[in-house]
């Protein structure tokens, strides 16, 4: 086999073949320690040719079901009132959009990315048959398959499919995390889980080199995933080495937030490392964050606004960060949520699980405004939820489509209307 | 050892296939013996294990396997140790203080590694399971029951044999944890912002643990008199954290701690949500490890009202006339009977028969659980799993207990943590039938669970990924460290398992999802940080036979040879692929 076709042969193959890794292995070593520019010479070597460009993408989960109608606010529908009589006063100190809608007032740096026609505001977004499960609807919008027969990501998807990823571990990286999430799955890319930049080390003399020998060859069926991790880890460190000298943030990341309370306060920093990972250009393509706390099921108002305020601040400094650095024109932020939360409020002043929510498209490739039909408060579903009117994967389509140019298709399985919100590289 | 390689290997066909394969490859100088490592190829069992493997990578759970026995249609390798190795095929000289670990790997050995090259993947090559041997077995159900061993429980298990091993840890009566410690009283000039209600309540019961303290307690335990604790009395996480670590590595009952980390990642709570200013989170973890090995009908009748619970899923907050479906919901989805069993009107009526409790006021600050309020109950009539009537806890308890779904998804659920991540539908059958016949017994189940042909089959050899507290937890007691509690707490933020702190309302992930480039990054500095802590460490010479089963990786036989003291050959027992699996 020739060179060009062992690149190809994937962590699968491995698994499914027993074939021997070290496929180009030595010019990957050779290679690592001079990290060529992503922006320069786009990811490494696209899978496809035309198929590259310099785009990044950023993908912001809200977990635990963030609630849309105090996020995106209907200021005039008086049915808000009536299904929420505590929480519909966030109509009043919202701040306007437009006649209809306006942010939830702890939204500032949004609202302003907005005034400068960068952010994109999708309505009623969700799927048919809605899945009130917190787990179940996570793996819908992770597999990007509603029928839950998918097993694989659509964010590993897209890197197996176009990246090279073998031996190039940051193509995709979950920052801020200890794990995979469960939209980067994929057998066939490798990636990297990066908890915190400055504990992201071997500490110890010696239990790098020790790590590598140890992991050579591990029998089992969790043989490849060991070996692989431990790879991953130790190539990622020495990119991260390189990423340090060229990156110190120009931007106020601040994770000192006071939630009401929220499982973890990461994603400043969490954003802050993927700042540093695209600007120094180790080869970041996709890119995943989480925040947790979103099930307000009691107290939202004041726990959504300290979340969403601090959704805020860390976009507003991720945005600044790239831009102060000349590299917001290359990065698309996008937020997803497995649901948005029952149209009517409890009586201790929170939401059950609900359905249909808004999406938000942020940065300088975005062309700014609303899409899609917002849903109608007074034509809820039969559980009481907003009935959507956009598919998630039409706003999948059009990041893949428009924003990365690559083919979505092969990632969502058909084709889907496309949500023209954002402008092709 | 000295036996000249007079044992030689039964011929099996996977066996000679290797050999053959090493022997090809330059391997072998006096003819390379394959241990620790298992051929799986040449049958169709590979593809459906890589199948099974993409399935339980990616969902975390391969519940779709129908034919487990098929999966792996190898013949059981007899296991081979040290005793069974020609000395001329032994690495070279080591100090005398560590004798070499006389283990060859089957496949060609590589330069050493410099830089950052790529792994050679071992592809279809499996751990060749000792499983045959009493005292595999017994390695085995330790470190599946009670987080490993420590020297001394070691050979007390080996000397006892399977057995009666699983007898003790199943029949021993608990051994409670010491009290934990209420923080002493404020005085009133101390701290103006801090309510002096925690000790307001002089009628107070005793803390609940009535067991005499034993071990350390909590570092920050006050030296003056403890306040009596109320259930308004503010705890400090991270020492309850320490204090529950602490008691992992030391209970001379580790089944009743391993059981109730099981529940409560099952039936789970978060700090974060259910706050530190009452004790709720810490009774609740009393409770689960009183009723862990009892009943599940009277454990979800303690469920239900638990103080933790009833704030961390609103049950405290739903009324009939407002009902919170959050408990409803996840009792059904995830506590007793899986997605697909119910519907959401199910959802929504068991909401309704739940509503009804709520917390206690301040003049109740001595109740331990939530107490049932009729006014804030439904009155009507609801419809939930096919009945029709008035519903209140107990009869939605006893209907979900009627439901078939129940007893397989505890089963299900209880089968994956403690013996395969891919159970045979026809298993999980076999014993979920006895345990809805035994009015699910929990103690029954894990006995049969225990000494069912299955929990012992080659197969299940590795098949489980240890946790982040399993890994720890088994490492601190392997080296006999009583004091690493706080650095278990700190790895466990960083490995992904903080103890009342799981990431979801689903517990903890399990198997592949443990493993990522940061946690392995991780699980090598906590072994780092943990031989820091000693001054020095115990001998390791026989730590890989003690602690991995003589069954070794070519890469953790490389290292463990490479290295010069002990403490550099526990790091490669600890941070071995070996001592990730259980």
């Amino acid at each position: 086999m020739g060179a060009t076709e062992l690149s190809r042969l994937s962590r699968r193959d491995f698994l499914k073949n027993g074939l021997v890794f070290g496929a180009g292995a030595a010019g990957l070593s050779a290679g690592y320690a001079a990290v060529p520019d992503v922006f320069a010479r786009a990811v490494y070597g696209g899978k496809r040719d035309g198929v590259m460009n310099d785009r990044v993408l950023v993908m912001i989960q809200l977990a635990g079901g963030a609630d849309g109608l105090q996020t995106v606010i209907p200021l005039q529908d008086p049915k808000l009132r009536d299904l929420r009589p505590q929480l519909s006063r966030a109509a009043e100190t919202a701040l306007p959009l437009t006649p209809q809608f306006g942010l939830d007032r702890t939204m500032r740096g949004i609202k302003t990315l907005y005034d400068e026609g960068k952010v994109a505001i999708v309505h009623g977004v969700g799927y048919p048959n809605p899945n009130y499960s917190h787990f179940d609807s996570i793996r819908i919008w992770e597999t990007g398959d509603p029928l839950r027969r998918q097993q694989d990501g659509w964010l590993g998807k897209t890197i197996a499919a176009n990246y090279d990823s073998a031996g190039h571990p940051l193509v995709g990286c979950a920052c801020g995390s200890s794990e995979i999430p469960g939209a980067l799955r994929d057998l066939d890319a490798t990636l990297s889980v990066i908890n915190g930049q400055n504990t992201f080390r071997f500490n110890g003399s010696d239990a790098e080199r020790a790590m590598g020998v140890i992991y050579n060859g591990t029998p089992g069926i969790y043989g490849a995933l060991f070996d692989t991790s431990v790879f991953s880890a130790r190539d990622t460190m020495a990119r991260l080495r390189l990423a340090r000298e060229k990156y110190t943030p120009r931007a106020a990341y601040n994770d000192n937030v006071n939630l009401v309370y929220s499982s973890r306060n990461q994603l400043a920093s969490a954003l802050q490392l993927a700042a540093q990972l695209i600007i120094s250009g180790v080869g970041a393509k996709i890119l995943h964050v989480t925040l947790g706390g979103f099930d307000t099921h009691d107290q939202q108002m004041a726990r959504h606004d300290s979340l969403m305020g601090y959704v805020d601040g860390a976009i507003s400094a991720f945005h600044a960060d790239l831009a102060a650095y000349g590299m917001s024109d290359r990065v698309l932020i996008a937020t997803w949520s497995e649901f948005g939360r029952r149209a009517a409020e409890t009586a201790n002043g929170g939401t059950d699980h609900g359905a249909a929510a808004p999406m938000f498209l942020i940065g300088d490739t975005v062309k700014g405004g609303f899409y899609g039909e917002a849903p109608s408060l007074s034509a809820l579903d039969r559980g009481g939820s907003l009935k959507y009117t956009v598919d998630f994967r039409q706003v999948y389509q059009e990041i893949l489509e428009s924003h990365l140019q690559v083919d979505a298709q092969e990632v969502l399985g058909k084709a889907f209307e496309r949500i023209p919100a954002v402008r092709t590289a | 050892m000295g036996a000249h390689g007079k044992k030689a290997a039964p011929a099996g066909p996977t066996r000679r296939k290797v050999l053959v394969t090493a022997l090809a490859a330059g391997a072998g100088v006096a003819g390379a013996r394959i241990l620790g490592l298992r051929n799986l190829d040449a049958s169709d069992a590979l593809s459906s294990a890589v199948d099974a493997m993409d399935m339980s990578m990616a969902t975390g759970m391969a519940d779709a396997m129908d034919d487990y026995d098929a999966m792996f249609g190898v013949p059981d390798d007899s296991f081979f140790g040290a005793q069974d190795l020609d000395p001329s095929v032994l690495p070279q000289p080591k100090p005398a203080t560590l004798p070499p670990v006389s283990i060859r790997p089957a496949l060609a050995l590589e330069p050493p590694i410099s830089g950052i090259a790529a792994p050679k993947l071992a592809g279809n090559v499996d751990w060749i399971s000792p499983l045959a041997k009493e005292s595999a077995k017994v390695t085995h159900l330790l470190r599946r029951a009670a987080f490993g061993a420590t020297d001394a429980e070691l050979d007390r298990a080996l000397s006892e044999g399977f057995a009666r091993t699983v007898d003790r840890l199943i029949e021993s009566p608990l051994v409670e944890p010491p009290v934990f410690p209420a923080p002493a009283a404020p005085r009133p000039s101390a701290s103006p912002g801090v309510s002096p209600r925690a000790s307001a309540s002089a009628s107070a019961k005793p803390s609940p643990t009535a067991a005499p303290s034993m071990g350390a307690v909590a570092p920050s335990a006050s030296p003056s008199a403890p306040a009596v604790m109320t259930n308004t009395t503010s705890i400090n996480i991270g020492n309850l954290q320490s204090w529950w670590l602490d008691w992992m590595t030391k209970s001379p009952t580790p089944f009743a701690e391993r059981m109730t980390l099981f529940w409560h990642g099952h039936f789970t709570s978060d700090y974060r949500k259910v706050g530190t200013n009452s004790p709720a989170i810490y009774w609740q973890n009393l409770t689960w490890r009183r009723m862990a090995l009892g009943d599940l009908k009277s454990m979800l009748q303690r469920v239900t009202p638990d103080l933790a619970m009833l704030r961390y899923l609103d049950l405290a907050a739903s009324t009939g006339r407002a009902p919170n479906e959050n408990y409803a919901r996840e009792l059904l989805e995830l506590f007793t009977m899986g997605v697909g069993s119910y519907t959401e009107d199910d959802v929504k009526a068991a909401a309704k028969a739940l509503a009804g409790w709520r917390l206690p006021t301040r003049t109740e600050s001595t109740a331990q659980t939530g107490i049932f309020d009729p006014r804030r109950a439904y009155a009507g009539a609801v419809t939930f799993l096919g009945k029709t009537g008035t519903f209140n806890t107990e009869s939605v308890i006893d209907t979900v207990l009627a439901n078939d779904a129940t007893a397989p998804f505890i089963v299900r659920d209880l089968v994956t943590s403690f013996v395969t991540p891919i159970p045979s539908d026809a298993y999980i059958a076999r014993l979920a039938d006895r345990f809805r016949r035994t009015r699910y017994d929990t103690k029954t189940l894990m006995r049969d669970i225990f000494t069912s042909p299955e929990f012992v089959a080659p197969e299940t050899f590795r098949s489980l990924i240890k946790s982040p507290t399993d890994f720890m937890v088994s490492a601190a007691k392997a080296l006999g460290a009583t004091n690493l509690s706080g650095t278990i707490r700190q790895y466990g933020s960083t490995l992904g398992q903080n103890m009342f702190d799981p990431p979801s309302v689903a517990g903890w992930g399990d198997g592949a999802s443990w493993i990522s480039s940061n946690t392995m990054l991780q699980r090598a500095n906590f072994v780092t940080a943990a031989l820091g802590t000693l001054r020095t460490a115990p001998s390791a010479a026989r730590a890989h036979e003690r602690h991995l089963d003589s069954v070794l990786a070519q890469g953790t036989v490389n290292e463990l040879n490479l290295a010069r003291d002990d403490k550099s050959r526990w790091f490669a027992v600890f941070a071995s692929p070996e001592f990730q699996l259980k």
